[in-house]
């Protein structure tokens, strides 16, 4: 496969920050430029010049993966061993970085990927306010991970490398603030005075404007006198990550006022605008499954067993009004198509399901859609089922409708009845609504689906639900080895 | 204008609780649409300068209207807000709000000096003015732009202490009353803030303004202040708060063995007026009713039994002597931290509580120094922290006072210099507006400082 080159011009650069920060590092580890002689990153100056288009995405992809599942995993763990787990299987596929005690041999190749990967995201995510909070928000805890990861003398030789504007408290004014500053650590070295004394004295202290911790002074976890704080060592994480903080903000911002002055050749814009949407997951599409093993009378018990919230929706609907709009058929439909419908099994199910209309009517305006979607007509693609981010921001429905996704375009009140019908647990609902109102349409989705599928304990626990037939999968699954764990039981029993 | 106004009084999605609380109890959310089209046009009433007939009693509109006409201090107030004496955007994009009468609010006012508000202010004759922040756009501009461009970008770090978060341990009073036995929680209150806010946090310009009724403001003005995000305003806020639980929380203090440094000085200054105030004035140990709150604090039923006992037996026993029998309860109880309960029940009954709404949202409004209270006519005077002990909030002046004094002065026999001094001069108001003057005089010599530097850096190389 050819190589092909991005052209001279280096495109970060001249979309980042026009104040680049100087960044000094002692040159810890041999063989490795000076700016990645830290696993860690602040990410201040944009990493040189040449990297293929293939890199540019796929390096983004990955990345996007470990944020993903950074996100999906803090909403649903908070801090414990469950999130660490999660997010180290993320990281080890898609982005691993080895620390400088390992002496493992990629270490540049995996900072140099950590480095593009990060800054291919910064254009492909300062287009929108919305955008740039949620990847200000992933890239810090990501940081705050890796932060902590290090080993004591790492974090130091980090943080002197930055550069940042805080002074050292000499040892003179350590003496004086003895006792006062003892007194905002005694709670960290036990009971007594003098062990909280001998601990000032080991410390390196820091002078801060007390605006860079707000977090430390709302818990009064430092000494402050005339507006500067006195930061330990040990606390330096909360500062770091309030740099870090500020200042890939500001980067975002400055990123998304030079992105549409910057030059572009068509190749990457594409790419940049899909990132956000592109899906990583299975594609449940055209060739797959549609010569299927499901039969058009088979379909309502499936639909009430194993699908989705916005299928089950609809399919309600269709039942109701022996009839659904367009939007609900394409949705829908390739639904069917993707579980295992094949297209004569459609044609017989939706024309026995608008049974007001004749066959002639029924001929003439439906059944070729139905056929076009086996890509049986017209171009012939057979279309691929939609994916949860499509659904939500695609096509949302008007009056009349009843595709889409239940999370994002029901009204709350409309969609607490329905999770209430689903006779779901009031403790359960009001997580959903939850995270529905913090927008986390499909964290709310895999929600529902552990809490109706409860009966199987903690193999209920999947996923985050990317796409409604991943869902119906997974309880089809479920509900098989449900069965034949059942089997086996019996078979002990004999 | 107006009519601007009426639709911004329709449309928006009023966020009532940026509002200073003060005038709660008196104002009903109702607006008055027929009134707020109406062009306010009150015909100018004719008096001659030097001498006025002794106004009825009850017109404060009157009165009201003499006081923007003679006695709010315009010009000082412009160099306050403007932060310099060359017309800035610090004046200029800054919201100001007014409550008319009849409940009627008008947001967003901006002016382009001091002479067009001072005519605005004498049109409408507002029975409060309320200081928001300062904007991106200025906010009577705000309809033109996108909301999206609108934003407040500084404002004044502000506190509001009100005596009815008070109610639960004052004996004396409650609700809007106010006696000089209470007050004295303010007082340690200002004290304790005001050090916090300049030792701790470096702060030097800070006004100290009565809210004319049951409490206290405070506009901390130096420029890092105003900068502040919201979340260093939260960060100060939570350093500085003790006090922390609703009605069902009886402990609401619950500090650590060793206290941060800053907490230790608050300690040393509420230590000194916990006899006299708790114990004393306020007789918190006296009654059942009221020593119990204090025995629900500790939260042990021995205790609290045995205590019962003691003091239903002597019941004319000091509060001094109640809280050393609390103390060797605690001590022969072995209580691990009887220590920190001690110091912690101090706490709870003398510590500033602040209202946190008030100072986290930048775009917060807070009444206006030298407003006047509509019911009690009070003048919302500067206090001066130092010396915040001999502030009496019963002899602040009001509206009919002044007009009073000012009657008295003129009717003396005086020369033409005498004559011509300011009004606010010849009346109770002067040493107050002398406070208000130091306090900006000292920012304006802070400015001109700066400049003076500026130019000597720029100047040198």
């Amino acid at each position: 496969m050819l190589k092909q080159k991005s052209t001279r011009i280096n495109r970060f650069s001249a979309a980042t920050n026009r104040q680049h920060q100087r960044v000094f590092v002692d040159n810890g580890v041999e063989g490795l430029p000076s700016i990645y002689a830290s696993r860690l990153n602040f990410y201040s100056t944009p990493p040189p010049a040449e990297i293929t288009i293939e890199e540019f995405e796929t390096y983004a992809l990955d990345r996007l993966q470990v944020l993903k599942t950074l996100e999906t995993a803090s909403l649903r763990n908070r801090h414990g061993p469950e999130f660490k787990k999660q997010v180290e299987q993320a990281l080890e596929k898609h982005l691993p970085l080895k620390s400088n005690q390992s002496q493992s041999r990629n270490l540049l190749e995996e900072r140099r990927k950590d480095h593009i990967s990060h800054f291919v995201l910064r254009l492909a995510y300062c287009r929108s306010e919305d955008l740039r909070a949620w990847f200000l928000r992933q890239e810090c805890a990501l940081f705050k991970y890796r932060f902590e990861q290090e080993t004591l003398d790492e974090k130091k030789r980090f943080v002197s490398s930055l550069n940042l504007s805080w002074s050292i408290v000499e040892q003179d004014e350590k003496n004086e603030l003895l006792d006062k500053l003892a007194a905002c650590t005694v709670w960290k070295a036990g009971k007594t005075a003098q062990a909280a004394r001998d601990m000032v004295r080991n410390e390196t202290y820091f002078k801060v404007d007390f605006e860079k911790v707000p977090d430390l002074i709302n818990r009064r976890a430092v000494y402050i006198a005339q507006g500067k704080a006195y930061v330990p060592m040990s606390e330096q994480i909360s500062i770091v990550m309030d740099e870090f903080r500020a200042k890939l903000s500001a980067a975002l911002e400055a990123t998304s006022k030079a992105l549409p002055r910057m030059e572009e050749d068509e190749r990457l814009k594409p790419i940049l605008m899909n990132v956000e949407k592109q899906y990583i997951g299975k594609d449940y599409g055209g060739t797959s499954a549609a010569g299927g093993t499901v039969r058009a009378s088979d379909v309502d018990q499936l639909i009430r067993q194993h699908a989705p919230l916005c299928m089950s929706n609809m399919h309600a609907s269709l039942r109701a009004d022996k009839h659904l709009r367009h939007g609900g058929r394409m949705q829908y439909g390739l639904f069917l198509k993707a579980i295992g419908l094949s297209v004569e099994e459609a044609l017989i199910f939706w024309r026995t399901a608008f049974t007001n209309h004749t066959d002639d009517k029924f001929q003439k305006e439906y059944s070729y859609n139905i056929r076009h979607n086996y890509g049986l007509e017209g171009k012939r693609v057979s279309y691929s089922a939609y994916n949860c981010m499509k659904i939500i921001s695609g096509n949302p429905p008007s009056t009349g409708d009843h595709h889409g996704c239940p999370f994002r375009h029901f009204s709350q009140g409309s969609l607490e009845s329905k999770l209430y019908s689903e006779r779901i647990g009031t403790v359960y609902v009001n997580e959903i609504m939850n995270l529905v109102r913090d927008r986390h349409y499909q964290v709310a989705c895999t929600r529902f689906f552990e809490v109706t599928h409860s009966q199987y304990g903690e193999n209920s626990k999947i996923d985050t639900i990317e796409h409604p037939n991943q869902y119906y999968e997974a309880s089809k699954r479920l509900a098989k080895e449900s069965s034949e764990n059942n089997e086996e039981a019996m078979d002990v029993d004999r | 204008m107006t009519d601007q106004n009426s639709e911004e009084l329709k449309n928006e999605d009023f966020d009532m609780s940026i509002f200073d609380d003060d005038m709660d109890d008196d104002i009903i959310n109702q607006v008055d649409d027929h009134l707020a089209n109406v062009h306010l046009q009150t015909p100018e009433r004719p008096f001659k300068k030097s001498l006025i007939s002794a106004p009825p009693e009850d017109d404060q509109v009157f009165l009201l209207r003499l006081f923007y006409q003679r006695f709010f201090p315009y010009k000082t107030y412009f160099n306050w807000l403007n932060y310099g004496l060359d017309i800035s955007k610090n004046f200029t994009h800054r919201e100001f709000s007014f409550t008319l009468p009849s409940d009627i609010y008008i947001r967003y006012n901006s002016f382009a000096n001091i002479d067009v508000m001072k005519k605005e202010i004498e049109r409408l004759q507002p029975i409060k003015i309320d200081i928001g922040a300062v904007y991106t756009v200025k906010p009577k501009d705000k309809k033109t732009v996108n909301e999206k461009v609108f934003k407040p970008l500084e404002k004044e770090l502000v506190f509001d202490i009100d005596m009815t978060d008070y109610d639960e341990i004052r004996t004396c009073c409650s609700g809007g009353d106010i006696c000089n036995k209470c007050w004295t929680f303010m007082t340690i209150a200002i004290k304790v803030i005001d050090a916090a806010l300049r030792e701790d946090f470096g702060f030097k310009h800070l006004l100290w303004v009565y809210s004319g009724r049951r409490g206290v403001h405070c506009w901390v003005s130096d420029e890092r202040a105003r900068k502040l995000d919201n979340e260093s305003r939260k960060a100060i806020v939570g350093f500085l708060e003790v006090i922390k639980g609703g009605a069902e929380v009886s402990r609401k203090v619950k500090l650590p063995y060793i206290l941060h440094p800053s907490l230790n000085r608050s300690l040393e200054i509420v230590k000194m007026y916990f006899g006299s105030l708790v114990l004393g004035e306020q007789e918190v140990l006296d009654t059942p009713e009221s020593w119990n709150k204090v025995l629900d604090f500790i939260n042990d039923a021995d205790i609290k039994n045995d205590l019962n006992d003691q003091w239903n037996e002597s019941p004319s026993r000091s509060g001094i002597d109640k809280w050393q029998d609390l103390r060797n309860e605690l001590e022969r109880k072995k209580r691990p931290d009887r220590e920190s309960v001690a110091r912690d029940l101090i706490f709870q009954y003398t510590y500033p509580r602040l209202d946190d709404k008030v100072s986290v949202q930048i775009n917060h409004l807070l009444k206006s120094p030298f407003c006047v209270h509509p019911k009690t006519q009070r003048v919302c005077v500067p206090i001066n922290p130092e010396v915040c002990e001999k502030f009496d909030p019963l002899a602040v002046p009001t509206l009919s006072k002044l007009s009073e004094e000012l009657n008295t002065y003129d009717a003396k026999d005086h020369n033409d210099s005498d004559r011509k001094i300011p009004d606010y001069k010849k009346t109770s108001l002067r040493p107050y507006i002398e406070i208000f003057e130091k306090f900006v005089n000292n920012l304006i010599i802070e400015k001109q400082r700066e400049k003076r530097d500026d130019a000597q850096t720029s100047m040198e190389f």
